[in-house]
């Protein structure tokens, strides 16, 4: 019975759409482009939020981490990681700069900056201000010039514990630090792609200067890590850095490390108001001022997140309207196709078809039409990108490996069907409408 | 399936008092105001009537493209006055078959697809080669099954009229209702159309003729005149 209907509607679809092929094809191009914008504003949107959303996780750290900034004053760096010794679920990481390869030259790239802009034209020699966290400035001495050789400036990451689950650190190739072991003598570092690269580029020896440090360290390298930063950086365990330094020296030089970098930054998971008291206390009491021992809870991701969201409605809305257009094209040249077969139905309805049958093969040959065009806009949208990748692809590292999402595929089909309906209802109505005793009166 | 005795002997259709008011532009008209009918198996009626008559109109309400206002129909002494507009369509496909003045053949199939079109509606399914067979069948009663693969717009006419006939007979229904089925076609090609017609009646059908042609009208078993909205 129902396979009956089915069928009928099959048959009659097909020779309705054979019957009418430039028509079909017509109403498809109009909404090709509508379902075509949609296809591309989910798709863009989507690879945009994936790439910049992973990538604050790794620079800003996952949501709901408690974060703090302790300035790497009195003492401060060997009473976090005091503090810190043997827990999971807080990490420090202490931020210095290094430079690795020749000694005693000047680095390509100077101030830590990513290779891209590193040349070294620029010989500024004037009087260069150093200004502290607190907003202390003070003039220093123009530094004495060095000779160019071959070596790269690095910011270098001193971390406590394993950092990734704060931030989830991509590995790229070899390993990621094992805090489990004990201590190595031959310093164990990880870099980062911008760091590897550098170090690939230049043929840098694999000799590192510590800021501060007084004798030259060779490290062994075990891995290259994706962090999300465009400047070089390396990481390594505090506990093997403070190896290669004099001992007496240690925590003295350590609190030099400012500056350059981010300073001392603490990660701790969610809910750790008890370990936050603690070292907050500790700190205050070894004399850091209260005001600077600061900790939030990181929501970057959140906040990010609620801005693309604008972003994309908005762009989503014009997608919309162009959607409308096709919509309303297919609406035309099916109420025209009505007209054109008002016989026709009047005659279907005459040998027997019931009012909702000849309505639904109506509205399904709309519906197919717009499913069909859905698949094709979402083929074309799925190549597009493959092609822009393709192309462009080299120029973003964090867009390599992006496949069409699934989210931009179910908003086509989505379009195609809502434009299916919205332009086949009205002509199905009006077929459904049509009086069988027109075949008499014509 | 053979059909109870009791239905055989029952009257194919019967009206009672049908009245059908029609909106037009300005106020309501009635077009039929009390009209009996009743047609037996193998029965033929002709009606007769001036334009605007309502012969048609009457043909719509018989053929359940429109419900009466007032009165009683039965169809197999069933009442159907007032049914819904699901069954009625199901009705259509298996008891009447339709023949008009203009023969309403889609042009972009062939004679056979067109005759197959009254199998394809939706009330039922038969397989791809017992509609061929069905096809065959009724293209030949009506004699062109030679034509079964032509496009409407190379048949003749009167070949036209014949595939509408057969797309009529091929559900083999109880009554065929035909307004003004020879109004386009010559004398001769009439004539053929109406011989066709009559031979249905020979296998039981009943058969209702809307024609302004009295020499048709007299081949018929019985011709009525409808004037003022009824039968005199
Ligand atoms: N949908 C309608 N609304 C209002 N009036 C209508 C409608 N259809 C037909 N009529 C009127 O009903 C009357 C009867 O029409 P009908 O078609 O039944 O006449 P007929 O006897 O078949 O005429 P003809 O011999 O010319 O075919 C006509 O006066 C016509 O104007
Ligand atoms: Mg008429």
């Amino acid at each position: 019975m129902f396979s009956g209907k089915l069928r009928s509607a099959l048959v009659i679809g097909g020779q309705g759409i054979r019957a009418r092929k430039l028509r079909t094809f017509l109403s498809m191009v109009s909404l090709f482009l509508g379902v075509l914008a949609v296809v591309t504003v989910q798709a863009g949107a989507e690879i945009a939020e994936r790439a910049m959303l992973t990538d604050v996780e790794l620079q800003a750290g996952k949501d709901g981490t408690m974060m703090g900034y302790i300035p790497g004053e009195k003492g401060a760096p060997g009473i976090v990681e005091a503090t810190l010794k043997g827990r999971t679920d807080a990490v420090a990481m202490i931020s210095s700069k290094a430079i690795i390869g020749e000694p005693g030259v000047r680095p390509i790239n100077e101030g830590g900056m990513p290779f891209e802009y590193a040349n070294r034209g620029g010989d500024y020699s004037g009087p260069s201000v150093y200004c502290d966290a607190a907003g202390v400035c003070q003039e220093q001495k123009p530094q004495e010039k060095k000779p160019d050789g071959q070596a790269i400036e690095v910011s270098m990451v001193a971390l406590t514990g394993d950092i990734r689950p704060f931030k989830p650190f991509r590995p790229v190739s070899g390993t990621w630090l094992d805090f489990a072991t004990a201590p190595s003598l031959a310093p164990r570092i990880v870099l980062n792609e911008e760091a590897a690269k550098g170090l690939r580029q230049y043929r840098i020896p694999g000799e590192m200067m510590i800021d501060g440090a007084t004798h030259h360290v060779t490290p062994q390298i075990v891995g290259v890590v994706e962090d999300g930063n465009v400047q070089p950086r390396v990481y390594l365990r505090l506990d093997e850095l403070r190896t290669w330094m004099p001992a007496a020296a240690a925590t003295s030089e350590l609190d030099r490390f400012r500056g350059g970098g981010t300073g001392l930054e603490v990660y701790m998971q969610p809910g750790s108001h008890d370990l936050q008291q603690l070292l907050k206390a500790k700190l205050v009491g070894a004399g850091v001022d209260q005001n600077q021992v600061q900790f939030r809870v990181v929501n970057s991701k959140e906040r990010m997140e609620s801005e693309l969201k604008i972003m994309r409605l908005i762009f989503l809305g014009m997608a919309f309207l162009v959607l409308l257009i096709g919509v309303a094209g297919i609406l035309n040249v099916g109420l025209a196709t009505v007209g054109e077969r008002v016989e026709e139905f009047a005659l279907r309805r005459a040998v027997g078809m019931s009012r909702m049958l000849l309505a639904g093969i109506v509205l399904a040959e709309t519906l197919l039409t717009g499913l069909l065009t859905a698949a094709l806009a979402i083929g074309a949208g799925a190549a597009g990108l493959q092609i822009a990748l393709m192309m462009f692809g080299s120029r973003f590292p964090s867009l390599q490996g992006t496949t069409f999402p699934w989210e931009a595929g179910v908003a086509g089909v989505i379009a195609g069907l809502v434009a299916g309906v919205l332009g086949g209802l009205i002509p199905a109505i009006r077929a459904a409408r049509i009086p069988i005793a027109t075949v008499m009166r014509a | 399936m053979t059909a109870p005795v009791i239905q055989v002997q029952a009257p194919l259709l019967q009206l009672n008092g049908i009245t059908k008011v029609l909106k037009g532009q300005e106020e309501p008209r009635t077009i039929l105001s009390g009209v009996d009918l009743t047609v037996h198996p193998g029965q033929s009626v002709a009606i007769l009537g001036r334009s605007g008559s309502g012969k048609s109109t009457l043909l719509s309400l018989i053929g359940l493209f429109d419900r009466a206002d007032e009165g009683q129909y039965l169809l197999h002494g069933n009442d159907i006055t007032k049914l819904p507009e699901r069954k009625a369509a199901a009705l259509r496909s298996a008891e009447f078959g339709f023949v008009f003045q203009r023969f309403f053949l889609l042009k972009h199939l062939t004679a056979a697809q067109n005759v197959a079109m009254a199998l394809v509606n939706g009330q039922g399914w038969s397989s791809r080669r017992k509609r061929k067979q069905q096809v065959m069948e009724a293209l030949d009663q009506v004699g062109i099954a030679h034509l079964a693969k032509s496009k409407p717009a190379r048949l003749s006419g009167g070949e036209q009229q014949r595939v509408a006939i057969a797309r009529a007979l091929v559900r083999q229904p109880r009554v065929i209702l035909a307004d003004e089925p020879t109004g386009a076609l010559d004398t001769e090609t009439g004539n053929l159309v109406v011989e066709v017609l009559l031979g249905t009646t020979r296998q039981g059908c009943g058969l209702v003729l809307v024609t302004h042609d009295h020499d048709h009208a007299r081949k018929m078993g019985r011709v009525l005149e409808l004037r003022d909205g009824r039968f005199n």
